[in-house]
């Protein structure tokens, strides 16, 4: 007899159940690529339990997008304000495809990542694209409609991809309030289930204990409020018994984002990577010259697996491309920081990190210098809270601790070993004055 | 424009608010920013769609957040209301000067919006900036199905109000027209 549910073990949620069109997803080509794309890159060369993948990742937004798709729709969490600014909300007829669409888009939200999770992606892809559009472009594609077609109701392409990518990525669509209330569900900044998920189990395979929070509590709060008193706009927000969680839950992010994913060495292993990968895919033996590719059947072929492989020829031959990239990698040998971003330094120079790159490219060579400005990560603080007495007031308002958070901003430059000391030296001596002459030149008329 | 240009841009814009008596939360450096840019033609490099409240740009709540972290803005919080107000901080004056030419090139544009959205709560802004989101990228002139589509595309906004907000910026339009500067290349 044919299994209508599946569970599946897993090291976050104990078991992830599945229904038979849940199962067929599962088993798709593009699904069963995640096995080889693992889901913190080649963070494992600091934190060797780090090899995870975005395979069981996914399966973990899947389940907790269903758990707060429950508790938010839940008739005793909703108030009449709310059901006014959400009509769909009163369709109970309807609701049972959205939770449909949701668990599926959970499923495909990461279908579309490079190898190794790649964070370059604007200069491995072609102009435009993203692994968003990549996951679109595999939602829509005439495997994956196949099975939205098969099920009972049947799933719109469309409805996927918003959820799945949200409005950031998906500009050209346009969000019903339901439907961004849907989408934040995933890839929300406050409290998206994909955030709340990778911190959680990249926290457990690192063994960084910093990413873990009551997660259970935090779900359990969740609740769609007006964004402030009177707004017309719903948003994801929290009870107010709850937001100890979510201080609990921006902490987690915070030290997860400054002891694992904006660790300096993560951040050069990544560079070296991305040298790699630019002088492997120029040579265009496998793929398209010069990016990866973003056809589905290129897609579906290139994981970590082919990367490593190359990688490997790279690093002991001399004549390979992007050999000393690979050498970097495979030898763990990588370029050593040479400068850190200094906050009153950035007070005569805004970027005071890529003044003195540019300054050191010119000193040692383009070849022994990296530099690397991760993104601001925000603190996500902008969601509502209810308080006892009903009335919405804005997180930071209602919590010291977010109100005492702020984003931080990171620079690094990197300098090839061989000339740590003697770039050391050059930069203790240049330092004020290539940061005061680049100051100066911030307001000039065009962009360097 | 440069990162440090665009910064020193919305740092501006932030001050000239804050002293036109705006609440200046990021819905309101949202639409200000937007009208700047989209309509007086300050070549900032932020895409809006219209999302929450109107149009509204994923990019520029990026560029918040960095200021943030660049020590040029920070968050303050109030008991009642729309939630935090950005504000200056005390580098953000010195940051400032460091930008005569950005500061000289578009203080006239930044003065007109501010003047004009200073006093702006946020329910009045989101009618008027998507009234002329719709005028620019859907190209419906005429007020009537303009309001219509307002309406449409936020059911909350009665058909009169749609109106207004229409003619309201068609007028903020007209009086924005000396200000308005070439696309920079």
């Amino acid at each position: 007899m044919t299994k209508i549910f599946h569970e599946i073990r897993d090291p976050i949620h104990v078991f992830i159940h599945l229904d038979w069109y849940e199962k067929k997803v599962l088993d798709s080509r593009p699904f069963q690529r995640l096995r080889n794309i693992t889901q913190l890159a080649l963070t494992y060369l600091l934190y060797p339990g780090a090899t995870h993948k975005r395979f069981e990742h996914s399966l973990g937004v899947m389940e907790l997008a269903s758990r707060v798709f429950d508790v938010i729709t839940k008739p005793a969490n909703l108030t009449d304000e709310v059901r006014g600014l959400v009509p769909d909300l009163g369709n109970a007829d309807a609701l049972p495809y959205w939770k449909h669409v949701l668990r599926m888009a959970a499923l495909c939200h990461d279908i579309g990542h490079l190898p190794f999770s790649h964070a370059a992606e604007e200069e491995l892809l072609p102009k435009g694209w993203s692994h968003e559009r990549l996951s679109r472009s595999l939602i829509e594609s005439d495997e994956m409609r196949t099975i939205w077609k098969s099920m009972v109701p049947r799933l719109d392409a469309e409805d996927i991809v918003k959820l799945a990518v949200g409005a950031r990525k998906a500009k050209d669509l346009q969000f019903s309030k339901w439907e961004a209330i849907l989408s934040e569900i995933i890839v929300g900044d406050a409290f998206g289930v994909d955030r709340i998920d990778y911190l959680l189990r990249d926290s457990h395979h690192t063994g960084v204990a910093y990413g873990k929070f009551d997660h259970y509590r935090l779900i359990d709060e969740l609740r769609i409020l007006p964004s402030f008193e009177g707004s017309s706009e719903p948003a994801l927000g929290i009870n107010g018994g709850g937001i100890y969680s979510a201080e609990a839950l921006a902490l987690a992010r915070y030290f997860m984002f400054s002891q694992v994913y904006y660790h300096p060495i993560r951040l050069i292993y990544d560079r070296h990577l991305m040298d790699f990968l630019s002088a492997w895919l120029a040579q265009g033996s496998l793929l398209a010259a010069g990016t990866f590719p973003i056809d589905i059947e290129g897609h579906l072929k290139t994981t970590d697996d082919e990367v490593n492989a190359a990688m490997r020829i790279a690093a002991s031959d001399p004549h390979a491309p992007g050999h000393y990239a690979a050498h970097c990698i495979m030898r763990h040998c990588h370029y050593k920081v040479l400068y850190e971003r200094d906050s009153q330094d950035a007070k005569v120079n805004s970027e005071p990190g890529a003044a003195i790159a540019k300054a050191a490219e010119i000193e040692f060579g383009k070849d022994a210098v990296r530099y690397s400005k991760p993104k601001v990560k925000d603190v996500a603080t902008d969601f509502p809270v209810c308080g006892r007495d009903g009335r919405i007031q804005a997180a930071i308002s209602a919590s010291e601790t977010l109100s005492k958070l702020q984003p931080t901003a990171m620079e690094y430059v990197f300098i090839d070993p061989q000339l740590k000391d003697r770039a050391k030296t050059w930069l203790d001596k240049y330092r004020d004055n290539i940061l005061a002459t680049a100051g100066e030149q911030e307001d000039q008329d065009h962009e360097a | 424009m440069k990162h440090s240009q665009r910064a020193a841009l919305l740092t501006l814009l932030n001050r000239e608010m804050l002293s036109m008596g705006s609440w200046c939360g990021e819905t309101h450096i949202q639409k200000a920013t937007f009208f700047l840019q989209d309509l007086l033609g300050v070549d900032s490099g932020f895409e809006f769609i219209l999302y929450r409240h109107g149009p509204f740009s994923f990019d520029l709540r990026d560029e918040l957040s960095s200021m943030q972290a660049e020590d040029l803005l920070e968050l303050a919080t109030r008991r009642e209301g729309y939630g935090p107000t950005y504000l200056p901080t005390p580098f953000s004056e010195r940051f400032l000067e460091r930008f005569p030419k950005t500061t000289a090139r578009y203080l006239e544009q930044i003065k007109f919006v501010a003047g004009e959205l200073g006093d702006k709560a946020v329910a009045e802004l989101e009618r008027l900036a998507t009234a002329f989101f719709i005028l620019d990228r859907e190209c419906i002139v005429e007020v009537k199905p303009r309001a219509q589509r307002l309406v449409e595309l936020k059911p909350h906004i009665s058909l009169p109000e749609a109106r207004m907000a229409c003619e309201r910026v068609d007028s903020l339009i007209e009086r924005a027209r000396p200000l308005m500067l070439e696309k920079e290349e």
